[in-house]
């Protein structure tokens, strides 16, 4: 027993000392190459009987027809050749699981969350219903209206105005911009829709991420589910950037707020300065501490919250900052951050302050990699482009390594006012 | 099962400690015994921009976030109309950053009028975006006072009125410190790889020298039962009518609370649904439609709210609604519905309980209502109820005379 007079008597203007993260354990999922050609990543060990399986589909809303791709994703399992809508729903319901379609650029991700016990039983509900799905028209219908009622109380968002037009001027002439517009909706046709279903999602199985603590006989049960799909569709994304580097503002009459979208073409994780490039926007806009909230939120108070971000997928990538400012302050806050971006070409950043931002991300990395979900989640956010786990023991590395120099010739490569897409509305 | 354990410092500051050997991060939350429902009427707004106000920096310490970003965490914190909640997740071996940071804003915060003004510009900007610049954003600020007429209830954590937010004063952001944030008024909650004689010893270590205070006893003012159907009409720049109705039900420890809970999970759910099969599907009045509760710690409100078709009307759908809860308080819910229900919440805590910053606000939040065992025993709550009591709880609770109507009236350009 420690002899209380030994204790030492709390200074509380001293912090305790910080203890650093020497090294993650990131763990690789099982694999398994199906017959059909795709993969199946299986991770396990979990404290609880929870568990999930994740479905990416070639189904993105840029890889064809966007119309097709929304509406397929809402009408999945809506009605098959035995089962209608609501029978499908109370299969699951009476396994206790729950499922969620998440409709990306280029993927539609399907997952199937239940208890372990239940988990092969809620597959097979969907399974089924996914493949002798008829897509009937009464559902089209009704979720053409319901769609169009969404899109009408979004189009009074300024987030919802700026975010979509930035989108249209900075992936100009490509796939990505073709939003749905209101008019858009009711031009979707069953048919279309069948020969998208047949074609992005029954021959368009990629990828299989499977959490939770099974045995392996049931592994196997679902691997013979899984080859009935086919994986013949192919990716033919060609992209090339176009991107306008003006300046435009919606005005919205009686808007409280202006919504703003700033950016520039990017780069995804493929490239060199990716890494590199991360630990700069973390000090720039990705953490509640950095340039931007300190100054727009906490000195100028201008706004609620402000961040930028690098978005990406394996064909491209991009870098935004989004904010919603009062709209007095719409210039004020373009000149903050235009400041920002000089500063960060001129000065150097302080080792006081990189030294936080590298704990930071360590503390943060460690998180992400916390349980067999979040190892699975980042496993799955490198596989996509042809990666392994070795890209995090580069990012530690990259962490530990990076000087203020070379952030600040990063900046002056990468945060150019003048190269900047501006875009606001409100 | 959540093993814990549990202790109380001699100035009154309520610990829990859960050990998880599995994770590397730990999670410290503190929870304040004090929300919306505590603030004056003329000052209301004022936990939530306090909240802000937490992050400014304390006595000996300039700046709360920096220590524990270095520290590689981070922080976060919310408002109700119950509580203020407050959290640190960071590695598990910098757990006394997180501790230090927060005993010395329990101690005493800076009081900076730098803070002060920023926060309030802040905290106005976050009523802009999420009440005043969207579309059907002001409906709760609109709904609150229609339901309740004296309980504290009647206004939003974010407060009535801008107004009230500009006129914060250093003074009451003071007086309000004093009042609410002392240990006895708090629960601190610690989840980890750790050993409990560890956490005693840090947790002694760090809170042990803040000052005891008595605790201000609440004493709210009760909601009367209401006699008669209200119904406010507002009308709006949106696309669409939007509706809610609102039925008076129980508080968080009441067993009306587990029916409502139930009874909105049956009628809402996903194409099954009453809500959705009838009005939705069939009669095709609404484009959207729902059912939830309040859940709060005093008497709460079973809240059934949507959006009405172009080409239908409001009395339309007021109709087709109160036909159809007629129509549900006249017939029991299904053995096999009943379970389906219970294991579909099963899932769902299931998936909760997973995550280690989930299980300490729960636990906390259990032990503000009584007893942090109840995260492991309220479920059963749930296996118990039978389809008879259900029936004769929707008989109660969909009552035209208790109902509030509020209509957001789509104006016509």
């Amino acid at each position: 027993m420690t002899n209380p007079a030994n204790i030492e008597r709390l200074n509380r203007k001293i912090p305790p000392n910080i203890n650093s993260i020497e090294q993650i354990n990131f763990i690789a999922p099982e694999q398994y190459s199906l017959v059909n050609g795709a993969r199946l990543f299986w991770q396990h060990g979990l404290q609880n009987n929870t568990s999930k399986i994740e479905l990416h589909f070639a189904a993105g809303v840029a890889i064809g027809d966007p119309l097709s791709a929304t509406f397929c994703a809402g009408l999945l399992i809506n009605g098959s050749e035995n089962r209608n809508a609501r029978q499908i729903q109370n299969a699951l319901d009476q396994v206790g699981a729950y499922y969620d379609v998440s409709l990306g650029q280029l993927t539609a991700v399907v997952t199937i969350y239940a208890l372990n016990q239940h988990l092969l039983e809620a597959y097979q509900i969907f399974h089924q219903a996914l493949f002798s799905a008829i897509f009937p028209q009464k559902e089209l219908d009704q979720l053409i209206r319901e769609r169009q009622e969404k899109f009408k109380i979004n189009e009074q968002k300024v987030s919802f105005l700026a975010q979509r037009l930035f989108q249209k001027e900075l992936l100009a002439k490509t796939n990505f911009a073709k939003l749905l517009e209101l008019e858009d909706f009711s031009k979707a046709k069953r048919e279309d829709i069948k020969t998208f279903h047949e074609q992005h999602y029954l021959k368009g199985l990629k990828n299989v991420f499977l959490v939770g603590d099974f045995t392996p006989e049931l592994v196997t049960q679902l691997e013979l589910l899984l080859n009935d799909y086919r994986c013949d569709s192919k990716q033919n994304i060609t992209f090339e950037w176009h991107a306008s580097k003006s300046a435009i503002h919606l005005e919205q009459n009686s808007a409280l707020q202006s919504a703003i979208r700033i950016g520039r073409p990017l780069f995804n994780k493929t490239h060199p300065d990716y890494l590199d490039f991360c630990i700069l926007n973390t000090i720039l806009g990705d953490y509640f501490g950095s340039r931007l909230m300190s100054n727009i939120r906490e000195d100028k108070g201008f706004t609620y919250g402000i961040g930028s971000h690098i978005v990406e997928n394996n064909t491209f990538g991009y870098f935004v900052i989004g904010t919603e400012v009062g709209v007095n302050n719409r210039i004020a806050t373009f000149e903050e951050i235009q400041k920002e971006f000089k500063r960060l070409q001129t000065d150097l950043v302080s080792e006081e302050e990189l030294g936080l931002v590298k704990s930071y991300l360590l503390g943060q990395l460690l998180k992400s990699a916390d349980g067999p979900y979040a190892m699975l989640d980042l496993y799955a956010n490198v596989y996509t482009y042809g990666l392994d786990l070795n890209f995090y023991d580069q990012y530690i590395k990259a962490i530990k390594k990076i000087e203020p120099q070379r952030l600040r010739s990063l900046a002056q490569q990468y945060l150019n006012w003048d190269e900047m897409l501006i875009i606001s509305a409100g | 099962m959540i093993k814990f354990e549990k202790f109380t410092l001699p100035n009154g500051l309520r610990v829990l400690f859960h050990k998880e050997p599995a994770s590397p991060m730990a999670v410290v939350n503190v929870l304040y015994d004090v929300g919306a429902r505590d603030e004056n009427p003329e000052q209301t707004g004022f936990a939530h921009l306090f909240e802000h106000l937490m992050f400014g920096g304390s006595k000996h310490i300039e700046d709360f976030d920096a220590p524990l970003q270095a520290a590689g965490g981070q922080s976060n914190a919310f408002t109700s109309n119950d509580i203020t909640n407050y959290y640190d997740v960071l590695p598990a071996q910098n757990i006394d950053t997180a501790l230090w940071l927060e005993s010395d804003r329990m101690l005493s915060l800076a009081f900076t009028p730098k803070s002060l003004e920023v926060q309030r510009q802040v905290v106005i900007e976050e009523f802009k975006q999420r009440y005043l610049n969207q579309p059907y954003g002001d409906a709760w600020l609109q709904l609150r006072p229609l339901c309740y007429k004296k309980h504290p209830y009647q206004w939003a954590t974010i407060g009535k009125k801008i107004q009230h937010i500009e006129d914060a004063r250093m003074d009451d952001v003071r007086a309000f410190f004093k009042k609410y944030y002392h240990p006895g008024n708090a629960i601190l909650c610690i989840v980890g790889n750790f050993e409990l004689d560890f956490i005693q010893q840090k947790v002694a270590y760090y809170f042990g020298d803040i000052p005891k205070q008595d605790r201000s006893i609440r004493q709210l003012a009760q909601e009367p039962v209401q006699k008669k159907a209200r119904v406010k009409r507002i009308v709006r720049h949106v696309p669409a009518d939007a509706f809610y109705y609102a039925f008076p039900m129980g508080g968080r420890m009441d067993q009306s609370f587990f029916y409502a809970d139930l009874i909105s999970d049956h009628l809402s759910n996903e194409k099954t649904g009453m809500l959705y099969t009838i009005l939705q599907k069939k009669k095709k009045l609404v484009s959207e439609i729902t059912a939830y509760i309040t859940g709060s710690i005093d008497n709460g409100l079973f809240i059934i709210t949507g959006k009405i078709n172009p080409s239908k009307t409001m009395a339309e759908l007021d109709e087709a609604l109160w036909a159809l809860l007629e129509q549900y308080k006249n017939k029991k819910i299904g053995k096999t519905a009943l379970q389906q229900l219970i294991t579909k919440m099963q899932t769902a805590k299931a998936f909760q309980d997973q995550g280690l910053l989930n299980r300490a606000m729960n636990l906390s939040f259990f032990e503000l209502l009584g007893d942090a065992t109840l995260i492991n025993t309220e479920a059963n709550r749930y296996t118990e109820i039978t389809p008879e009591v259900l029936c004769q709880y929707t008989q109660k609770l969909f009552t035209k005379t208790q109902c509030s109507l509020l209509h957001i009236q789509a104006k016509k350009s």
